[in-house]
C-alpha cells in the first residue's frame, strides 16, 4: 500500500518543476531546402504536443558532418556526409521527455538526435578574442597605450575645429 | 596557457554547439588536449570533455581527424 503513495509524491515533484532540456538533431539531407522549415515546424509542434514550452531554437542549417553516418530507412542503409543541424530548447516534465525520446526514435527524418539537460540562459558564448593566447595579446594592448599619447594632440585640434563649427 | 579559458571569458555553461571554442581544445588528430596543456580547471575540463563528446556524436567534431 505505501508504494503508490511514494509514486504520487514523485509525480507531484516532477510536475512542480519542469526541467530545461535541449534537443539537438540532424535532419536527413534528402529533404529539399524548401521543406526544411516545414519539418522544423513539425518538430517544434511535436515538442509542444508533449506539454513542452519552447524557449529558444535555431532553424536547421546544412552542415558538413565530421564523419559519415548511417541510417536505415525502409531496409536500405543510407550513408550521409551532410545534414541539417538544428536545435530546440524547451521546458518539460521529466517523464514527458522519455515519451518524446521514444517518439523521436521512430522519426524518419532524423539521422540522430541528442536530448540534454541545460540552462534557460543563452549558452552560446559571444565571440571574444581574449583567452587562450591572452598572454600574447597583452603586449599589443600595451603598445596601443603608447600610441594613445599622440591622440591628445589631435583632440585639441578637433576641439578647435568643433569650436569653429559652432561659431559658424 | 596558464589561466582557465572558461573562467577568463566568463563562460559558465560549456555548450556542445560552440565548436569554435571546442576546437581549441583538440589536437590536430582530434583528441582532447589534457588539462595539463590547456590549464582548464578540473571541473571545466570535465564539462569540456562532455561537450566535445556530444559534439562528436552529432558530427560537429570528428572522432578522428585525418
Amino acid at each position: 500500500m505505501p508504494e503508490p503513495e511514494i509514486k504520487d509524491e514523485n509525480e507531484n515533484k516532477e510536475e512542480a518543476e519542469p526541467r530545461v532540456y535541449e534537443l539537438g538533431y540532424l535532419l536527413v539531407p534528402t529533404i529539399s531546402e524548401e521543406n526544411v522549415p516545414a519539418s522544423y515546424g513539425n518538430l517544434k509542434e511535436l515538442v509542444a504536443s508533449f506539454s513542452g514550452t519552447l524557449i529558444t531554437d535555431e532553424i536547421p542549417k546544412k552542415v558538413a558532418l565530421a564523419y559519415i553516418m548511417q541510417k536505415t530507412l525502409a531496409n536500405v542503409r543510407n550513408k550521409f556526409n551532410t545534414a541539417y543541424f538544428g536545435w530546440v530548447k524547451f521546458q518539460m516534465n521529466a517523464d514527458k521527455v522519455l515519451e518524446l525520446k521514444k517518439k523521436l526514435d521512430l522519426h524518419p527524418d532524423l539521422i540522430r538526435f541528442l536530448i540534454l539537460k541545460t540552462v534557460k540562459e543563452n549558452t552560446i558564448a559571444a565571440k571574444r578574442f581574449v583567452g587562450r593566447d591572452s598572454a600574447y595579446r597583452k603586449t599589443p594592448s600595451a603598445r596601443k597605450t603608447e600610441g594613445e599619447e599622440a591622440v591628445p594632440i589631435n583632440k585639441e585640434e578637433i576641439d578647435k575645429e568643433i569650436d569653429a563649427m559652432v561659431a559658424v | 596557457m596558464k589561466q582557465d579559458y572558461f573562467s577568463a571569458n566568463n563562460i559558465k555553461y560549456i555548450d556542445y554547439k560552440d565548436i569554435e571554442i571546442l576546437k581549441k581544445f583538440l589536437n590536430p588528430s582530434g583528441k582532447i588536449v589534457s588539462h595539463k596543456r590547456t590549464g582548464v580547471t578540473a571541473k571545466n575540463q570535465r564539462a569540456l570533455a562532455g561537450a566535445i563528446k556530444h559534439a562528436r556524436f552529432l558530427g560537429l567534431l570528428p572522432f578522428v581527424a585525418k
